[in-house]
């Protein structure tokens, strides 16, 4: 394998370079890397900031476009724009990505980890090497198609050169990206957000101001517990009943009637009655008869509030019933947006319903838990990329690339 | 609550297939019954249809976010897959195969009943939800066919048979299966940004997918320069098919797990 099929008995380094030497070039790469990594550490490798990284990328291009006009026939730029540099640089960024995929990236205190950085591999020296020599040969296969174009290419082009755009727009627009929070209280405008990388303050051209914010929720669900352990037995936690009016449910043995549900209630005595105020919680009361001896216990389970205790229900010496807390099916914050001319308008946002405004696109992301659907608190995220056109005109390159590839895969294999 | 009958409708799916395939067996000495196995097939396979519409409906929701639920899916999906892959190029081996798959999935689901709950995070309260599952599940059924013809190749390569024309199939279901995997990455990546306000945020599922893409990436490229080297290239395969493994349910087993967003197992 990694002697050339033309020349039988080649010697390493005699050119054309093959797998063996593309392999070794990587190898030492990525000990570079690795070794600059461990003497330098990661804080060197500073992320570039706009107009830099633009620049870097234009004149990147323009290096890779001259390399191939005027230099193609350099043994480095062929060996560059041949399979065994591509394919085994494929296989050295998937090893480092393998890594970051094992290894979890978060602060470690284990020697070798820390030394090579092997726990924050997207900005480890080892791998802008390897993916510096990846994004070369892949965009010196891409000029060279691109200057050689015909519509046998199409595919090719929008699947490689849809991944360089979008693999170089990300790695060096990464930089410009701002993410910051902001939490808003019910009628009060704010403009002060926090930027979530390093914690300091930011002032956004605009105040945003919560008008409401709304959550649904799910019904709560029937749980099991070992009464010692307090552990939901039926199912290792998972796939509970619904609480729902008239359902009957079986476990180990006892049978389970929910008599009556109430959304939102208060307790009074012994008994649940209905209401209609802050911090009320659901309940249901319950019939549950034992299999075996056919008695039976009527009573009340609720999974409280912030306001109200929880009451769970005993029904035997081992097991009790308890209701989960209901899950959020659906939150939205009712936003007006004021600008420094003075323009103010309305608008909605939810999860997975974002709003654009002056580049910025608004998240919903939290609320104030314990509250639950009394919040009045709305936690909301601004993202800022100006990288993103080119990222997704890579993405959407790629899309088109892979439909292609589906309706002519079969002929491409069949060619050689 | 368990609302529909799941153990009738498998049931009834397990005994058209199965029927089905003893007939398909029967028809390498009598050609003619072959029409047969195929009418059986296509029964069982309306059966699963039916049940998975009735499920989605009774759920409010698509039916996609358990394992259980995946699994359904690939039920559906690979008798299809065989039965294109059939008409193709008549391989009733492999139409074999991919009924006898879809029959073990949902066995294991009958061995681990759910009771389908409608909850669904808001989150994944998507219209990208169900394109990019769909393109994934699709994806990884026919990759997973691809390492089946694999490993006819290296039972062949063993018997010394000629394997070109086995690793051919092996192509074309890695180029069909590298292009929904290709298209279910890209559909989260643009769904990530709707959602968490990034396209890319190397969560593990997320890391494990893109090794899978370049996993297939490599073998792509690997049998497009050295379309002779049969061994290396069906090493390839079934390695690719190992990360995709890993990805698919591995992940949650591994260091990183307690990291990732996509824990869809945990419900």
């Amino acid at each position: 394998m990694t002697n050339n099929k033309k020349i039988p008995h080649q010697n390493l380094w005699d050119t054309p370079w093959g797998y063996a030497e593309s392999f070794l070039i990587a190898f030492g790469l990525l000990i570079t890397g690795f070794l600059m990594e461990a003497s330098l550490g990661s804080q060197t490798a500073v992320s570039l900031i706009f107009p830099y990284n633009l620049i870097l990328l234009v004149v990147y291009i323009a290096v890779l476009i001259a390399l191939y006009k005027w230099a193609s026939h350099h043994p480095v730029v062929r060996w560059l724009s041949k399979v065994p540099a591509s394919i085994t640089s494929i296989v050295f960024v998937t090893f480092l990505v393998m890594i970051m995929g094992i290894i979890p990236q978060i602060a470690s205190d284990n020697y070798i980890v820390n030394l090579l950085g092997l726990n924050h591999i997207t900005t480890n020296w080892a791998f802008l090497l390897i993916i510096g020599l990846f994004l070369t040969c892949l965009g010196l296969v891409s000029v060279k198609r691109i200057t050689q174009f015909s519509t046998d290419n199409v595919g090719f082009i929008l699947n490689h050169i849809g991944l360089f755009l979008a693999l170089t727009a990300g790695i060096l627009g990464s930089g410009d990206i701002q993410r910051v929070s902001i939490e808003l209280k019910e009628n009060v405008a704010n403009y002060m957000a926090t930027d979530q990388a390093t914690g300091r303050p930011v002032e956004l051209s605009f105040a945003m101001l919560l008008k409401d914010f709304k959550l649904e929720e799910y019904a709560p669900k029937l749980a099991l517990i070992d009464n010692e352990s307090g552990e939901i037995l039926h199912n290792q936690g998972k796939n509970l009943y619904e609480i729902s009016e008239g359902e009957k449910y079986s476990f180990e043995g006892f049978e389970i009637e929910v008599l009556s549900y109430l959304p939102m209630s208060s307790p009074f005595g012994s008994r649940y009655l209905r209401v209609n105020e802050q911090g009320s919680s659901p309940a249901a009361l319950l019939k549950v008869t034992t299999t075996a001896t056919d008695n039976s216990i009527e009573n009340w389970i609720s999974c409280g509030s912030f306001a109200q205790q929880y009451r769970s229900l005993k029904i035997s010496d081992k097991y009790s019933l308890v209701m989960t807390i209901p899950e959020a099916k659906k939150f939205s914050s009712e936003l007006e947006v004021l600008t420094r001319d003075g323009e103010r308008y309305s608008t909605i946002i939810e999860v997975n319903k974002a709003h654009n405004h002056d580049l910025w696109e608004i998240y919903q992301l939290d609320y104030n838990k314990r509250m639950g659907k009394w919040s009045t608190t709305s936690v909301i995220e601004l993202v800022r990329d100006p990288w993103l056109p080119a990222i997704y005109t890579g993405i959407f390159m790629m899309i088109f690339g892979a439909f292609y590839m589906f309706w002519v895969g079969n002929k491409i294999t069949k060619k050689d | 609550m368990t609302w529909i009958n799941f153990p009738l409708y498998s049931g009834l799916v397990a005994v058209f297939f199965l029927i089905g395939l003893a007939v398909l067996g029967y028809s390498y000495k009598k050609p003619a019954t072959f029409k047969i196995a195929t009418i059986l097939f296509a029964i069982g396979w309306g059966v699963l249809v039916l049940f998975v519409v009735q499920l989605w409906l009774e759920l409010e929701r698509p039916p996609m976010r358990t394992l259980g639920e995946t699994r359904l899916w690939y039920a559906l999906f690979l008798p299809v897959i065989g039965g294109l892959t059939y008409l193709r190029w008549r391989y009733k081996w492999f139409l074999a195969y991919s009924v006898l798959m879809a029959l073990l999935f949902l066995g294991i689901n009958y061995m681990n009943p759910e009771t389908y709950s409608k909850t669904l995070m808001p989150a994944l309260q998507s219209p990208w939800f169900v394109p990019h599952v769909l393109v994934y599940l699709l994806s990884y059924a026919v990759l997973a066919a691809s390492s089946i013809v694999a490993i006819k190749g290296w039972y062949d390569h063993y018997k010394k048979q000629p394997i070109q024309s086995t690793l051919a199939l092996a192509d074309n279901l890695v180029y069909i299966g590298f292009a929904f995997l290709t298209l279910g990455l890209l559909f989260g990546a643009l769904w990530a940004k709707e959602a968490w306000g990034h396209y890319w945020t190397w969560d593990p599922k997320e890391i494990w997918a893109f090794l899978t893409w370049m996993g297939y990436l490599i073998y792509i490229h690997y049998r497009h320069f050295h379309p002779q080297k049969n061994k290396q290239a069906l090493t390839i395969l079934a390695l690719a098919f190992v990360v995709l493994l890993v990805c698919w349910f591995g992940v949650n087993y591994l260091p990183v797990a307690k990291t990732s967003v996509h824990t869809y197992t945990q419900y």
